[in-house]
């Protein structure tokens, strides 16, 4: 039985649109007099947010244009086929459909998404996410130009994928049998998109773009929140601290992960950082290819927004075990 | 009766044939998102500024942005007027204001490069795991990439060696250290391979400088002569001279 509508009084109003322009008006006004670039750190962190913005964005919005294309272009029912696959099967073949994906992390979160939402086994659409970045071809020939010259270079390529292929399988084995509803935050963009309609259904193009920018405004939030975090530690952290560790076997690996976490760069330049760290040894370097694209501040605030709580934590702890404990093998066997 | 009715689970149903079509709140603040992030866009290709941002070697995603978002404003604005009431609460609607502060930061802040503040903190790891080969390094004009890259390999650092006592001209910033003798300077710049988050240095140290001629983020153009010791490349400096930061301020491996 329906009942009328109680009317709300949290709705924005053109008072509120005129209170966000003007407050966006204002903060140009006081950067332009107060100068806070004369402060070196405040000009350092202003770059590196604006560069990893300007970098990212637009791969967050080739995802979200991936994500809609499947929502309204793949039919209901065609995942759900798939998701009827054996488990033990699905997860690899997830895997290694991230090779058909040439973007960096930031766009596989929306495509996984979208995935999970049309019928894919959520723990299916989360290793693609986390090998989607890993072993795409963009990604493996930045390794292979990173390292090109170096007695190390296949192992750096070939161990790339096939660690970034194992770690998002552990991971997505890790996730389990959970739900899609179980597992993905309802966005609330998506409370338009998917209107019980009595009427003439929209058209695909105009779903597109509802859908299009649904996507990129979920998206654009948490990267601009974790994208902030990114450029404080880039800002801040003293990188000779880091090298301090690299003599020690386990440690060294530990060390490579959680600065590749902070500093949250972009899958397909990350090779050249990581080739960069010499003293560190190639396992160390590899844990740092590997882990890097799957866990990072700017990641996490994404994750920590697409999907339920729990997640994040169940990621981060199955992706360094995982990837610890092989580059701690890889580290014993080519040193 | 009002025509927007809501069932007990709040799905919005829509009684479509008596409702006329009105703007929507939520689509339009969506549309102004995005519109703003494309005139960032357009605005960094035609100041170019993107050049203080990314290396050459990435900046195609900007023009490629700035379409994609363009389109995705004009298509979500195209859109935007729908039967269903669709408000925006007033935490989504301040959200979305958040997502375009980082747009007023560029476009309000005067351009800059990263400087001094950066390279005592990349100074660590900096200037090796740059590929160029040997080959490269032996022939033709040395630049500070051939300096950074010459580190990255015993065969690079040999190639480098060989050619001690050449005439250089290099251009970049200067870069003092607490330890570093009044009479120096430590030339740098930076090497970025996709965004300014990448950027490695690449240094040299300058020795015959007039003392307190230069301060510590100038730019300046050294010509002298080049003697690489073990992994320290010194400049023999005969002569400094002040120059404007260049367009393209980083480097591209």
């Amino acid at each position: 039985m329906a009942q009328i509508a109680a009317p709300r009084t949290d709705h924005a109003t053109p008072r509120t649109a005129l209170a966000i322009v003007g407050s966006l008006a204002m903060l140009a006004v006081i950067l332009q007099v107060v100068e806070p670039q004369r402060f070196a750190w405040v000009q350092t962190f202003f770059i590196i947010l604006g560069s990893l913005l300007i970098q990212a964005l637009p791969f967050v919005l080739i995802g979200a244009l991936a994500s809609a294309t499947i929502e309204v272009f793949v039919p209901m029912g065609t995942l759900e086929r798939l998701a009827e696959l054996p488990r033990p099967l699905q997860l690899p073949a997830a895997a290694l459909a991230g090779v058909a994906m040439p973007i960096c992390e930031c766009g596989s979160v929306p495509v996984a998404r979208r995935l999970a939402t049309k019928g894919l086994l959520p723990s299916a659409a989360v290793t693609f996410m986390l090998a989607a970045p890993v072993v795409n071809p963009v990604v493996i020939a930045s390794t292979f130009v990173a390292y090109r010259g170096r007695e190390s270079m296949w192992a750096m390529v070939g161990g790339r994928f096939l660690l970034g292929m194992l770690v998002a399988v552990v991971v997505g084995w890790t996730v389990g049998a959970v739900s899609k509803d179980g597992l993905l935050k309802p966005n609330p963009e998506d409370r338009h998109a998917h209107p019980v309609q009595l009427g003439r259904p929209e058209s695909r193009v105009r779903r597109l773009f509802l859908h299009l920018g649904s996507d990129f405004l979920f998206m654009g939030r948490y990267l601009v929140l974790g994208a902030t975090f990114a450029a404080l530690v880039q800002t801040f952290l003293p990188a000779p601290w880091i090298e301090r560790v690299a003599a020690l076997p386990v440690l060294s690996i530990v060390a490579m992960m959680v600065l590749a976490a902070l500093m949250s760069l972009c899958s397909e330049s990350d090779a050249f950082i990581a080739a960069s760290f010499v003293p560190f040894g190639p396992s160390a370097q590899l844990a740092f290819l590997v882990f890097g694209p799957m866990v990072d501040l700017k990641l996490a605030t994404l994750y920590a927004g697409t999907f339920r709580r729990g997640f994040l934590r169940t990621v981060v702890i199955s992706a360094f075990a995982t990837t610890l404990v092989a580059t701690m093998w890889l580290q014993v066997v080519i040193g | 009766m009002s025509d927007a009715l809501r069932t007990r689970t709040q799905i919005p149903v829509r009684t479509g044939e008596t409702t006329r079509a009105r703007w929507s709140p939520s689509r339009l603040a969506g549309a102004a998102v995005l519109a703003a992030w494309a005139v960032l866009f357009w605005w960094l290709l035609l100041t170019g500024r993107i050049d203080l941002y990314l290396s050459t070697r990435t900046q195609w995603v900007v023009p490629i942005g700035a379409v994609l978002l363009t389109l995705a404003a004009a298509g979500r604005l195209a859109t935007a007027r729908t039967r269903e009431p669709e408000p925006v609460r007033r935490r989504e609607a301040w959200l979305m204001g958040a997502v375009v502060v980082p747009v007023v930061l560029v476009m309000a802040l005067p351009p800059a490069a990263l400087g001094q503040f950066s390279a005592s903190k990349r100074s660590g790891f900096a200037s090796v795991g740059i590929a160029t080969s040997a080959g490269d390094i032996s022939s033709g004009e040395l630049t500070l990439v051939d300096v950074a890259s010459a580190q990255t390999t015993p065969e690079g650092e040999q190639a480098l060696s060989a050619r001690a006592g050449e005439e250089v001209d290099f251009v970049g910033f200067v870069t003092r250290y607490d330890d570093t003798p009044a009479d120096e300077l430590f030339l740098t710049r930076y090497v970025v391979t996709c965004c300014v988050a990448d950027a490695t240095i690449a240094q040299v140290r300058v020795v015959n400088v007039t003392p307190g001629a230069f301060g510590s983020n100038d730019w300046v153009e050294v010509r002298g002569t080049i003697y690489p010791i073990g992994r320290e490349v010194i400049v023999n400096a005969s002569e400094v001279a002040a120059v404007h930061r260049p367009d393209r301020p980083y480097l591209t491996p």
